[in-house]
């Protein structure tokens, strides 16, 4: 198959990409590695409370459907890029593609779903509420060992037999818009993620909220408390963190005002740094924001299990003395890391660890490869999508010289 | 608001070109303008430049105006006319686009603290020029030279004001005995390198207060104040007699968009911007199509951020002009000439400035986005839009789909293409078993007849899903859908239709949820009823 762009990663940034290349007539192949288009941004709530708040994650669903609209993009998912080499002005990518495994059209039960020991393997795409099957979870194509899904659903189209598929891309142009990985909690076990009961990440909550999985005193009516923890994973030298993930001051606030929203008496506490500016004339905002959340400037030491089984926190307090507080749930704002895998090597490390080049905002060292959105470094969905829209430019620019025999 | 909506009317006149003109005209004299004249000089673009100062380097490619300044632009994309004047006269230029690329406004925060301007209170600006410059000298009353920045401690700060004051601490910690301190409350780091900048200057030395009190008040002489404050760690009161203090500086749109700004549709208008703070609008973009806005004056002053605005001005000025569109979407508004009295209506609300006039009221098929709003504000139902290839009217549709429904309960739910019409399809289809979904491109583009008509080919009940407040792409198609729903459901209860059986919601793409919510809601309002 022969292309202008490959564009590898089919979030926001990638989907951006492929559909400015194509209002400038361009042609180019979407890859993305899970069975399905949207990235991380599939997963964000809206963050509506009686208006817009602006976190920009519905931009999703206006991209797929002019993505899908168009007949410039090929898109290939569940494929990844096992290697690349240049040519007389051509990328020559070889793809590794892996069947659908299952066909949900075909049968109309859910039991499939419901009976899956393994947390991922079945999954709906938030975009069209389509039955997918990740391979990389399941733990038939892991060992062999697990048959639950078809026992429970004897109608259950599934083919385990098909094998992965070659596919050799010639492309002009590679934008690499492959994400980012979020911060895991883990490393800092001193915020007791999987340690202690009542403790999410943001990521998780976002979900939750987006499939309305959260209700937590919906119900009861209750006053409940919420505390967020920011910069964790971020502004952090000593893990290699050195940078601002520039994002999470701005999710965790609205996700903060969306829970108030939600339930009146509840009462969200942010625990911070220095808080990152979001929108325009950002301080008269932030005073509007603190009538709903309680504001401290305070990381929090440690998060243990209280008596009562809930989260505590032993923080600095406004007054110099030792806090301790115990709160319903506790969400850490999880910071942007750089994606662990190497997609393509000679693209550059820039300074805080991102791929792409100190003061470059779209090139990367190999010239013909862009970077487009977070794998290049923190960015809100609004900067990424500028950002991807400003790659799919030079990119068109470099494209439309290279063919032309031009001189670069 | 209401002045300049009566003369962007006259605005909008100019005579639709034979063939869209692709010539450029970019606005701003400094690095930034310049690099983007430049860059689509080199792409083939005729471009004209509008104010770069006397002596600045402007390649052969690019013709420069000099001595004029931008009166007025009228038109629409591929065929602007643009007025410019001086005091000796005035002259009109035909280009196809116009790229805002203009600096922003640095407003020093002298009066925010209640300092005045002297040898030793000086703008971060004045002392980033002086230190360029070598024959810096720091002023120093003692043996030690302590300098002050006031970073935010009014207004706020920014990542970019940030970076700048950290360079200048970086030259002097290169002088010997300076000592810096900053002055702040919250410290704006979201930006590439900024966290690493940051810590490198309090290792070298630099002492950061971050105030979340009053913070420090300024005594004695204005030109040459000593600072009060309450140290915020130790809670303890100090006082610094500091040799030179370093103001910063509030970033603001600008000077020179008012032009730019009427030619905006009025609907979006609410801020000094260009761009509307909207997710709606994404990299140069602004609701008037062919004027292109970059860097500041879109509200992004991040100098990395303004590099990849410049590969967007491209990138949209390469698009083709025949993208394919939506095949859901309408055709353009057609105008009925017996119809059309020329009031003018269309042209005052078109939230996306695509409607104009000769004979009659016209709209510019390339910058309409058929949305349908001027077709149900218009006083003499003059304007139509064809529905789209193989799509029928709305009155048609609502009666095909309440005729063909096999459902006991018929709830009928007219949904906004930009929010409800995608949450459809990300919804679990048994919960949307009783709805009837007529997707129409605005919610805005819903009149008061149609609501009225669904009811009256049978619906039990009606939904009308928008848009949020500031998410609608077309400005104010959301508040109009809440307003007419608000006007049915009076007419409603005259004629003896509980009105609670339509609803208005406000949805986006990805919250099938809500609309799932609405429908569950009305069926069992509806069925309490019967």
């Amino acid at each position: 198959m022969e292309t202008e762009a490959v564009i590898i990663g089919g979030g926001i940034a990638g989907l951006h990409c492929a559909s400015q290349l194509a209002k400038m007539g361009q042609q180019t192949a979407l890859v993305e590695k899970a069975p399905f288009l949207g990235g991380h941004v599939a997963q964000f709530a809206c963050k509506a409370t009686d208006r817009c708040r602006r976190c920009g994650a519905c931009a999703l669903e206006d991209v797929q459907k002019q993505t899908g609209a168009s007949d410039l993009i090929t898109t290939l998912v569940r494929t990844t890029v096992e290697s690349v080499e240049q040519q007389n002005g051509w990328f020559k990518l070889s793809l590794l593609g892996r069947p659908p495994r299952i066909f949900p059209d075909e049968c109309n039960d859910t039991e499939c779903e419901r009976a899956c020991p393994a947390v991922g393997a079945l999954v709906r795409s938030p975009l069209d509420n389509r039955l997918y099957l990740d391979e990389d979870k399941c733990l038939f194509f892991k060992d062999g060992s697990c048959r639950t899904c078809v026992e429970a659903s004897p109608e259950l189209a599934m083919d385990r037999k098909a094998g992965e598929e070659k596919l050799a891309v010639s492309a002009r142009a590679v934008i690499v818009a492959s994400g980012f990985k979020p911060f895991d909690a883990t490393i800092k076990p001193r915020f007791g993620y999987g340690l202690v009961p009542g403790v999410v990440t943001a990521l998780e909550l976002d979900s939750m909220l987006r499939n309305d999985t959260w209700t937590i005193g919906e119900e009861d009516g209750e006053i409940r408390s919420v505390a967020f923890i920011q910069c964790v994973g971020s502004r952090d030298a000593k893990i290699g963190r050195n940078y601002c993930s520039r994002v999470c001051c701005g999710y965790a606030l609205r996700m903060a005002r969306l829970l108030k929203h939600r339930v009146e008496s509840l009462r969200p506490t942010m625990f911070y740094m220095d808080i990152q500016n979001f929108e325009r004339e950002f301080e008269e905002r932030l005073k509007e924001a603190e009538k709903e959340v309680r504001l401290i400037r305070s990381i929090p030491a440690e998060v243990r299990r209280g008596a009562d089984g809930r989260p505590e926190l032993i923080y600095h307090g406004p007054g110099d003395e030792r806090v301790i507080e115990s709160f319903d749930l506790v969400v850490l704002s999880i910071g942007i890391s750089p994606a662990a895998e190497d997609i393509l090597p000679n693209l550059g490390t820039n300074r805080d660890g991102f791929v792409g080049l100190d003061g470059e905002e779209v090139g990367t060292q190999t010239e013909g490869i862009f970077v487009a959105g977070t794998v290049q470094g923190p960015r809100s969905i609004d900067e990424t999508i500028s950002h991807a829209i400003g790659a799919a430019g030079r990119a068109a620019s470099y494209i439309r010289r290279i063919s032309n025999g031009g001189a670069l | 608001v209401k002045a300049r909506a009566i003369e962007s009317i006259f605005l909008t006149r100019a005579s639709r070109p034979e063939v869209p003109s692709t010539r450029v005209l970019v606005l701003g004299g400094d690095t930034t303008g310049i690099l983007v004249a430049e860059r689509l000089a080199g792409e083939g673009f005729p471009v004209l430049l509008l104010g770069p100062s006397d002596g600045a380097s402007v390649p052969d490619t690019v013709a420069v105006l000099s001595g004029m300044e931008l009166e007025e632009i009228r038109g629409f994309v591929g065929g602007f006319d643009i007025v410019l004047g001086n005091s000796t006269g005035r002259s009109v230029e035909r280009v196809g686009f116009v790229v805002a690329a203009q600096p922003e406004d640095v407003v020093p925060k002298f009066q925010d603290y209640g300092l005045a301007k002297s040898e030793s209170v000086r703008s971060l600006s004045d002392v980033e020029a002086h230190v360029r410059s070598s024959a810096m000298t720091v002023p120093r009353h003692g043996e030690w030279s302590h300098v002050a920045f006031l970073l935010g401690l009014e207004r706020g700060s920014d990542p970019t004001v940030l970076s700048r004051t950290l360079a200048v601490i970086e030259t002097l910690g290169q002088m010997e005995k300076v000592q810096t301190y900053v002055f702040t409350r919250q410290l704006k780091v979201a930006a590439s390198g900024l966290e690493r900048q940051y810590r490198e200057c309090r290792e070298n030395g630099t002492i950061f207060f971050k105030f979340d009190d009053a913070g420090p008040i300024f005594e004695g002489d204005p030109e040459a104040p000593v600072m009060v404050f309450n140290e915020p760690l130790l809670g303890r009161e100090m006082e610094l007699v500091p040799d030179l203090i370093v103001v910063d500086e509030h970033l603001g749109p600008p000077t020179s968009l008012n032009p730019l700004l009427e030619a905006m549709p009025i609907s979006f208008m609410a801020d000094p911007y260009l761009q509307p703070e909207s997710t709606r609008f994404s990299g140069v973009e602004t609701p008037k199509a062919g004027i292109l806005a970059l860097g500041p004056s879109r509200g992004v002053f991040d100098p990395n951020l303004i590099k990849s605005d410049v590969e967007s001005v491209l990138a949209v000025l390469k698009q083709a002009g025949d993208e394919p569109r939506d095949k859901n979407l309408p055709g353009p508004p057609e105008i009925d000439p017996a119809k059309c009295t020329m009031c003018l209506t269309c042209v005052r609300l078109c939230p996306h400035g695509a409607m104009t006039f000769a004979k009659t009221a016209q709209a510019d098929p390339d910058t309409c986005v058929r949305c349908g709003i001027c077709a149900v504000e218009c006083p003499m139902k003059a304007i139509t839009l064809a529905p789209g290839p193989g799509q029928t009217a709305i009155d048609s549709r609502v009666q095909q789909g309440l005729t063909r429904t096999t459902s006991s309960k018929k709830i009928l739910g007219f949904l906004c293409s930009r929010s409800a019409g995608q949450a459809l399809h990300a919804s679990k289809m048994e919960i949307l078993e009783n709805l009837v979904p007529i997707v129409v491109p605005c919610a805005g583009s819903l009149d008061v007849s149609h609501i009225l008509h669904a009811f009256q080919e049978g619906a039990d009940a009606v939904i009308v899903a928008g848009c949020f407040k500031g998410n609608c792409a077309s400005g104010y198609g959301t508040v109009l859908a809440e307003e007419r729903s608000r006007m049915a459901r009076e007419i409603l209860d005259t004629v003896g239709i509980e009105p609670s059986l339509l609803q208005f919601v406000s949805t986006a793409g990805n919250t099938p949820g809500v609309l799932a919510r609405a429908v569950s809601e009305l069926e069992t309002r509806f069925s309490a009823l019967t």
